[in-house]
């Protein structure tokens, strides 16, 4: 029966997760409409390490604070009931053969080490939380790698029954994929950089749980790592009556190998609070509930002991590891960043941007133009799978501003659209090497053309240029005003000289960093 | 006997037979007659004047039958608001759909090829709720439906254009008039660039001639020339108020060449300016020449 109710609690919340990542995507106005970031914001690591990296508070916090106080009264239920990876991890564990032919790996420490490192680098500003966060890492695998190759083997089964061009079967075909397109489908096909490398990622973990039921979960987990510390004295507790013949029967079942049948030395803080064990106890010995703690104090509840040295290796890891990752070349260049590293309109200052960019891919996702992509190194390892925006595949939609709006901890500013139309994310500058009116004698304004500022920055210049027979021809010729360019990159994506276009946005200028600027 | 003899007899003879009574025939005869090449309805109203135009020209029945499938382009190319005048009015769009179901068409398509993001282009101009509420098939553009199209034209071969636009029954141009960095303004025959697929940013290394091709190819049934609001500046993506004039005019004819010849006076030009009008008139699509034309001013 419980266990009933928990299925139905699980999908619930993996449907309205599910449900509000498709939301995450413009339909044409200023405002998505929906929380589609409620997930994050719920999310007490995302919280808590950005506070400890960025040593600002942010406004919020209701949920995640929620999520800390739960925890605190009731234990993991948030692993066990909510977290959409979870469920996830769930699914696909069903596949696993039941009966485990060898004892499972207990390597439960390994997450608390995880969870030590990773709090220790945001204690010294460095914000790494989000590659390992369950959440972000749910986001962003669906984001860039697994709704974007779903949508494109739907595109091509339609787009084949299209091409075949059957009198009754492609009418057929085409009312579902117009149903499928106003339902789940995105708007336009997603092409992601490293779409591959992240997508192996996320199915290495979820074929983990054919290794073990629930792996990520149990050992690798951060965020459950944290819960499991919130919920070491919680208030909900498990009881084994004296029917109890330790007969072992829960233990296949428990979903956190948390030992349900050693009683009161089960490990509370592995307890997913799934309750398979009350479900399936023969003798009807076990029960949940928030009453008096039996023995308490005297016998420890059975805990993770982790070892001094654990715990001290991981914190030195995580001071090592801060500097370590800060020596890179890349934060020593002239100017204050890489030309290509071009972040999202409301990007704080590059420091400040790490230490609070989470990578959940969020901003990704939602971008109208699909310009905005992971980085790989470009920004350090530290910046590993945070935004840049790059023109050639899609560039800054100047009336747009969601990526503000889903940033879940403000490394992406929420603007208005005054605000945002102001903001400089680089500049435009032109190759006349490449550009036709100046190289080519050929006209060409396409820049210009599409230059969305209301008072245009790019101008034409009325040119005579000669041709090869002599002749003179008159043309425009583009230049850059610098003081009105905003590095939008329109200009860049619609170059007719395509793959190295004459024309191309580099991150100078920009309007968050003090150093790299151009004018006076 | 040409496209607009044959279009006037046919009127004639079916409003001799629709209608019963002399003198209300002996009236209507006359206005077919009398009816103008251009017609420039102006007053506050957008759908009234848009309604006023039409009607100058022998109203939509002399362009749509009943059962057409029919194709309203307007522009739709960028994401603004409609005050600022770089998208086709939203009234005008939606007054020439409800009048196409007056006239008895099955189907009335709207669509535009936008130059940015296609959502907010249709979303913020204010065109795809005020197309669809009038009842207009609204739709993005599907890469799919692009076919190469041989044109036999002097600057282009063959391009991709657009299914659904060429193989309509009745083709229904609705630009709005803005200047233009290369072809100085756009008007009628420049918005027919929504229907082109591919790279088209190739095109304006030789404008004028691929948009007389393409005119060529197309061939509209009817231009309606939004003048409601005109940008005199930073066109055709504008964004500043201060470069939009309010003409709360409504400009209607057959003839691409001249509608646009015509509506380069409402920027104190020329057709002689425009260089795709020029070509235009040379390759016979029309005529520039709009001082012999019949050009009808109402006040609505």
């Amino acid at each position: 029966m419980i266990k009933k109710i928990r299925i139905a609690t699980q999908g619930l919340f993996l449907l309205t997760f599910l449900w509000l990542f498709l939301q995450t995507e413009s339909k044409g106005a200023d405002e998505l409409g929906y929380p589609v970031k409620i997930f994050l914001d719920a999310d007490p690591l995302i919280f808590i390490t950005t506070i400890l990296s960025s040593h600002a508070w942010y406004n919020t916090f209701f949920l995640a604070i929620l999520v800390i106080a739960v925890t605190i009264i009731m234990g993991r239920v948030f692993c066990g009931w909510v977290c959409p990876l979870g469920t996830l991890n769930n699914i696909v564990g069903t596949l696993k053969k039941r009966r485990p032919p060898r004892t499972p790996l207990n390597w439960h420490w390994l997450k608390y080490c995880l969870l030590i490192f990773l709090i220790t680098m945001s204690l010294f500003s460095l914000q790494f939380t989000g590659v390992f966060d369950p959440i972000s890492l749910l986001i962003r695998s669906l984001s860039l790698s697994v709704y974007p190759s779903i949508s494109y083997a739907t595109r091509a089964v339609f787009d084949m029954f299209y091409n075949l061009n059957i009198p009754v079967l492609g009418s057929i075909s085409e009312f579902i994929y117009t149903l499928f397109k106003k339902l789940w489908l995105p708007f336009q096909q997603p092409f992601f950089l490293q779409s591959v490398f992240l997508g192996l990622l996320f199915f290495i973990i979820l074929g983990l749980n054919l290794l073990e039921k629930r792996f990520w979960c149990k050992y690798l987990c951060p965020l459950g790592a944290l819960l499991g510390l919130l919920s070491r004295y919680s208030f909900l507790t498990r009881q084994a009556s004296e029917g109890c013949n330790s007969c072992g029967a829960c233990t296949f079942d428990c979903q956190g190998n948390a030992s349900p049948d050693k009683k009161e030395n089960w490990h509370n803080t592995e307890c997913l609070v799934c309750m398979n064990c009350d479900d399936l106890c023969p003798q009807n010995a076990v029960r949940f509930g928030f009453l008096k703690k039996t023995q308490s104090a005297a016998s420890p509840v059975a805990s993770i002991d982790l070892g001094k040295r654990r715990v001290l290796g991981m914190i030195l890891s995580g001071l090592v590891a801060v500097p370590l990752v800060r020596i890179t070349g890349i934060n020593k260049q002239a100017g204050a960043s890489e030309p290509k590293l071009i972040r999202p309109p409301g990007s704080l200052d590059e420091k400040q941007f790490l230490t609070r960019c989470v990578k959940c891919g969020e901003c990704m996702k939602v971008c109208i133009t699909n310009g905005l992509q992971p980085t790989f190194l470009e920004a350090g390892i530290e910046g590993v799978w945070s935004p840049v925006l790059i023109p050639r595949i899609g560039y800054c939609e100047y009336r747009c501003t969601l990526c503000g709006q889903v940033c879940p901890t403000g490394a992406i500013k929420k603007l208005d659209l005054q605000e945002k139309e102001k903001i400089k994310i680089g500049l435009a500058m032109i190759d006349k090497g490449r550009c036709l009116p100046y190289a080519h004698s050929t006209p060409c304004i396409v820049c210009q053309e599409v230059c969305p500022t209301p008072k245009k920055a790019i101008w034409l210049e009325k040119a005579k240029v000669m041709k090869r027979n002599g002749s003179e021809l008159n043309l425009n010729q583009p230049h850059v005003d610098l003081e009105l360019c905003i590095g939008c990159g329109l200009c860049e994506s619609k170059c007719p000289i395509l793959g190295q276009p004459a024309i191309y946005v580099t991150s100078i200028g920009e309007t968050r960093s003090r150093e790299n600027q151009l004018l006076l | 006997m040409n496209r607009r003899d044959f279009l006037k007899t046919t009127v004639i003879a079916g409003t001799a037979f629709a209608l019963p009574g002399t003198s209300s025939l002996f009236i209507k005869t006359l206005e077919a007659a009398e009816k103008s090449d251009i017609v420039a309805a102006h007053g506050l109203s957008p759908a009234v004047i848009t309604k006023a135009a039409i009607d100058g020209l022998g109203g939509i029945k002399s362009f749509i039958s009943r059962g057409d499938i029919v194709v309203v382009k307007p522009n739709i190319g960028w994401d603004r608001l409609p005050a600022y005048a770089a998208t086709t009015n939203p009234e005008v769009v939606s007054a020439v759909i409800t009048l196409c179901y007056e006239a008895g068409a099955k189907q009335v398509k709207v669509f535009d090829h936008s130059v940015v993001d296609p959502r907010r282009c249709y979303k913020q101009s204010g065109i795809s709720d005020a197309a669809a509420a009038a009842g207009g098939i609204v739709s993005y553009i599907d890469d799919r439906k692009f076919r190469e199209v041989k044109l036999a034209g002097v600057a282009l071969k063959s391009w991709p254009l657009y299914t659904e636009a060429i193989e309509a029954d009745k083709f229904i141009n609705i630009p709005i008039a803005k200047t233009h960095g290369l072809s100085t303004l756009t008007l009628g025959m420049k918005n027919l660039m929504g229907i082109m697929g591919s790279s088209r940013g190739r095109i304006h290394q030789s404008i004028n001639g691929s948009l007389v091709d393409l005119a060529m190819a197309v061939k509209p049934a009817l231009i309606i020339l939004d003048a409601v609001r005109i940008l005199t500046a930073n066109g055709p993506q504008g964004g500043d108020l201060a470069d939009v004039r309010q003409l709360n005019t409504v400009i209607a004819g057959r003839d691409q060449v001249a509608v646009d010849a015509f509506g380069a006076t409402l920027f104190g030009l020329k057709g002689t300016n425009l260089g795709y009008v020029v070509a235009g008139h040379k390759a016979g699509l029309g005529t520039m020449d709009i001082a012999r034309l019949k050009i009808k001013k109402i006040n609505v």
